[in-house]
């Protein structure tokens, strides 16, 4: 036998990526009695979904509102649309606002340990935007309890697992996705994995900003994977900033820490969201507060090297200890400040992407054969703007119904046949050999650097067109400098700069689509903010940015929205 | 300053440490100094990483002879002396290498697991315990139609232990895991303790006693060490002194019967 003959995986279905989104549809595909497997770069408990923290929003009505209306599946759509700006897919809206207390419920089933009122029933806190105490929670770890919880459901399956694998391209024959060719990072080989079906379910895109609150490795190697194979992005241009990430190291401080009371306060001691938000104060969306304190920093009202304070210690030290025992912790660790002695330094940091692969209702790009959900995707529940506690809801609720979509759709996709796999595998074989014979030119790092700075300045909180025109020229001219990007490492296994160095191809692409979906949008919507066009509208822009790769280069048209429960209105909190 | 990093990769003969000079800035992390090294210096130096925030457990290591996450350990408090941790020693984890605490900091692999390139050590023993205590969540009756009940204070007594990130941490501390290699270790056995204490699993005595073996619950010698080295106040070595309480509450109960 010959030691490099290509080694090719078959399954009926290959999901790429570990976290909430991907075990969960593993899960579905298992039930169904197909044959599927997790690729993942990371092991699964590493993926960044374990880092959430506030919690999963669902209508369960534990805690009642304020008013004698008990909450339900209609206000919590009636929420996310407005916090979207009016660009959610309302379709899409219903169906999640639907099927989030079951889900809720499914991850207790499964022994998640939420935490719990008095009553026993699933404890519910306010967060931004909402209109009721919606959002279910485990302390400031939700994420991590939900993620280790259906880890062991999938471990109890024995569901394959290809560990610290990274997708290096798709396989696409005959106008199909049959696949991936991905390279075990351990050893350096190459692998095929041949699938009837493949769902995308990598995260976001969080680390080509310079502050963003993501994993270090949220570098949006899906979305780069499936629009270098053909399929179209949506909405990029809409990413998220985090109203409070940690000074320093951008580490999130939970909305959840204004949920229980916290307040926000510029140096002069005021809360300045009484100016910008008299109805929610601190608890309205985070692009209104990310603003909000952008504004309050830029006119001279925050603290030295750009912060203002999160202020929790009238909460006191017993609730701050049960109720945010993880950020405390984050607080002492990372800036050395006890939130129970002292306000906590924030800013604001990018957290989170809005856009993303563009998919229908069932999760399906329009590559045949290739599906993406979570926040990889674009299905467009959080238009223009993401409500705190929707993005965990949508990981565990598309995970799951994107899967049952692609059990029902496979009849229609017969086992892969011929040698595209071993082909796939052989041109990126040689395409890493390259890479690695490479010599000279400068170091990827520095791109990488110079990329983040730019997407922050440029295509930040607050944009215009000669920002984004010179932001653009500078993503072009680095494309062009990295082709002479060169790693000193020529080895194969345990290569993590090779690794660095594909996913920064990626991130040089996504960067360019963000930007010229931005420049696009002539408008100001949810996360859009643009000086030259302040206000919103629907009459030019109530549709979807769509960025198709052609030969010309990246193309950008724009598709309406699905509406048809609410009409846009102005939004005010 | 200077960082001592162990170095072994497929093909050489032995590890070697390599130096690497720096400035460290007040609140660098050890992560933080690794990826300067990785980016400006070596590119070849591996290690694993991922939220940078303590939370995902990738990065744990051997810091100046004491596993710790990378990411939440700062340059600045280790050279001044203020974050040691006296942990109950033994051999695997004080092996002769020399270094000077005041001017350098010591970066090795966990030990316990066999090194597959740097700092990177492969976790399939770590993680072939944890999927022995079987650690599935089984309720004997059927799903209700809303949630199961718990109290408050039941939340407060698992959150003790579904804190745990499985970062190895604990493992690579625990002298008897170093002597033992079927001991089960502190994460795994505080993961089956939290299936114990859950008042909505079925199997909790059953449970109980998967584990009353030598390799088990008994193989524990107390050195405490877990407790002290978890970077999210996970307490092995009370879930597993409990259980053992428990037991023999079980068995005497048995004798009396």
């Amino acid at each position: 036998m010959n030691v490099d003959e290509p080694v090719i995986h078959t399954h009926d279905v290959l999901i790429i990526g570990g976290g909430l989104t991907g075990l969960r549809a593993a899960l579905s595909v298992f039930y169904a009695g197909l044959d599927g497997a997790v690729l993942s770069k990371v092991h699964p408990l590493r993926s960044h979904s374990v880092a959430a923290q506030g919690g999963m929003n669902a209508s369960l009505a534990n805690v009642p509102g304020e008013g004698s209306v008990p909450d339900s599946w209609e206000m919590h759509a009636y929420d996310t649309v407005k916090g979207s700006d009016y660009l959610a897919d309302q379709d899409a809206v219903a169906l999640m606002c639907r099927e989030a207390s079951a889900t809720v419920r499914e991850l207790e089933h499964m022994g998640m340990v939420w935490s719990r009122l008095d009553s026993g029933r699933i404890a519910q806190r306010p967060f931004g935007g909402a209109g009721f105490p919606r959002t279910c929670y485990a302390a400031d770890r939700t994420g991590h309890n939900a993620l280790h919880t259906l880890y062991q459901q999938v471990i109890a399956r024995q569901i394959p697992v290809y560990e610290e694998f990274f997708a290096t391209s798709l396989i696409v024959a005959d106008g199909r996705c049959t696949g991936c060719t991905a390279i075990e990072i351990m050893t350096g080989k190459m692998h095929g994995f041949s699938a009837r079906a493949t769902l995308l379910a990598t995260g976001g895109f969080g680390r080509v900003y310079s502050r963003s609150t993501n994993a270090l490795i949220n570098t949006g190697d899906g979305q780069a994977l499936a629009f270098v194979a053909g399929a179209p992005l949506k909405d990029m241009e809409f990413v998220q900033f985090h109203p409070t990430s940690l000074f320093g190291t951008n580490i999130l401080i939970t909305e959840g820490a204004r949920g229980e009371g916290g307040m926000l306060l510029n140096r002069e001691g005021e809360r300045f969201m009484e100016r910008y938000a008299p109805e929610s104060l601190d608890l309205a969306p985070r692009d209104v507060v990310a603003r909000a304190i952008e504004t309050e920093i830029a006119e001279g009202r925050g603290f030295e090297g750009g912060y203002v304070h999160l202020d929790l210690r009238h909460l006191g030290a017993d609730r701050i200890r049960e109720r945010l025992p993880g950020i405390r912790q984050i607080a002492i660790d990372f800036a050395g400040v006890d939130p129970i002695e002292e306000p906590v330094p924030i800013q604001p940091g990018q957290h989170y992407a809005m856009g993303g692969i563009d998919v229908g209702l069932d999760g399906a790009a329009s590559l045949p054969g290739l599906y993406a959900a979570g926040e990889c995707a674009c299905i467009s529940v959080h238009g223009a703007n993401r409500l705190g506690g929707n993005s965990l809801l949508e990981t565990v609720v598309f995970g799951r119904l994107v899967a049952d979509a692609i059990v029902r759709d496979l009849p229609q996709y017969t086992v892969p046949q011929g040698d595209d796999a071993e082909r796939a595998v052989s041109r990126e074989d040689r395409r890493i050999d390259d890479i690695l014979k490479k010599r000279g030119g400068e170091k990827a790092f520095s791109v990488k650097k110079e990329l983040k700075d730019i997407m922050f300045s440029r295509f930040g909180i607050f944009r215009n067109a000669g920002d984004m025109e010179a932001g653009l020229t500078a993503i072009t001219r680095l494309q062009d400098r990295f082709r002479t990007v060169s790693l000193s490492n020529s080895e194969r296994g345990v290569n993590q700069a090779l690794v660095r160095y594909l996913e920064l191809e990626g991130m040089l692409i996504l960067a360019e689509v963000v930007a010229r979906g931005a420049l696009a949008r002539k408008e100001s919507r949810g996360s859009h903010t643009r000086a030259d066009y302040p206000k919103r509208d629907d009459d030019r822009f109530l549709a979807h940015t769509i960025a198709s790769m052609s030969e010309r280069g990246i193309e950008i048209s724009f598709r309406p929205v699905s509406l048809g429960m609410f009409s846009p209105k102005e939004r005010a909190y | 300053m200077r960082l001592k990093v162990f170095r072994h990769r497929q093909g050489m003969s032995e590890p070697r440490y390599d130096t690497f000079e720096m400035e460290a800035a007040p609140g660098m992390t050890v992560l933080s100094a690794l990826f300067k090294i990785q980016e400006e210096f070596d590119d070849s130096l591996a290690f694993r990483y991922s939220c940078r925030g303590a939370v995902c457990g990738s990065c744990a290591m051997l810091i100046n002879k004491v596993p710790r996450l990378a990411c939440r350990t700062q340059l600045m408090p280790l050279l001044a002396g203020e974050q040691e941790i006296s942990l109950s020693g033994y051999p695997a984890i004080g092996g002769p290498v020399s270094w000077d605490p005041k001017e350098d900091v010591l970066v090795e692999p966990l030990p316990h697991l066999p090194v597959i390139c740097d700092l990177v050590v492969d976790m399939t023993r770590f993680f072939a315990f944890y999927r022995d205590i079987d650690p599935v969540f089984s309720p004997l009756d059927p799903d209700p139609e809303k949630e199961r009940l718990m109290d408050p204070s039941d939340v407060r007594e698992l959150e003790l232990y579904t804190n745990c990130i499985l970062c190895g941490a604990c493992f690579a501390a625990c002298p008897v895991d170093a002597k033992n290699p079927r001991f089960s270790g502190p994460a795994a056995l505080a993961s089956l303790y939290r299936f114990c204490i859950d008042p909505r699993e079925g199997r909790r005595i059953e449970r109980l006693k998967t584990a009353d073996t030598p390799d088990g619950w008994w193989g524990c010698e107390f050195h405490a060490n877990c407790r002290q080295v978890c970077p999210r106040g996970v307490p092995p070595i009370v879930a597993i002194g409990q259980a053992r309480q428990e037991i023999k509450k079980q068995r005497k109960e048995g004798e009396e019967m």
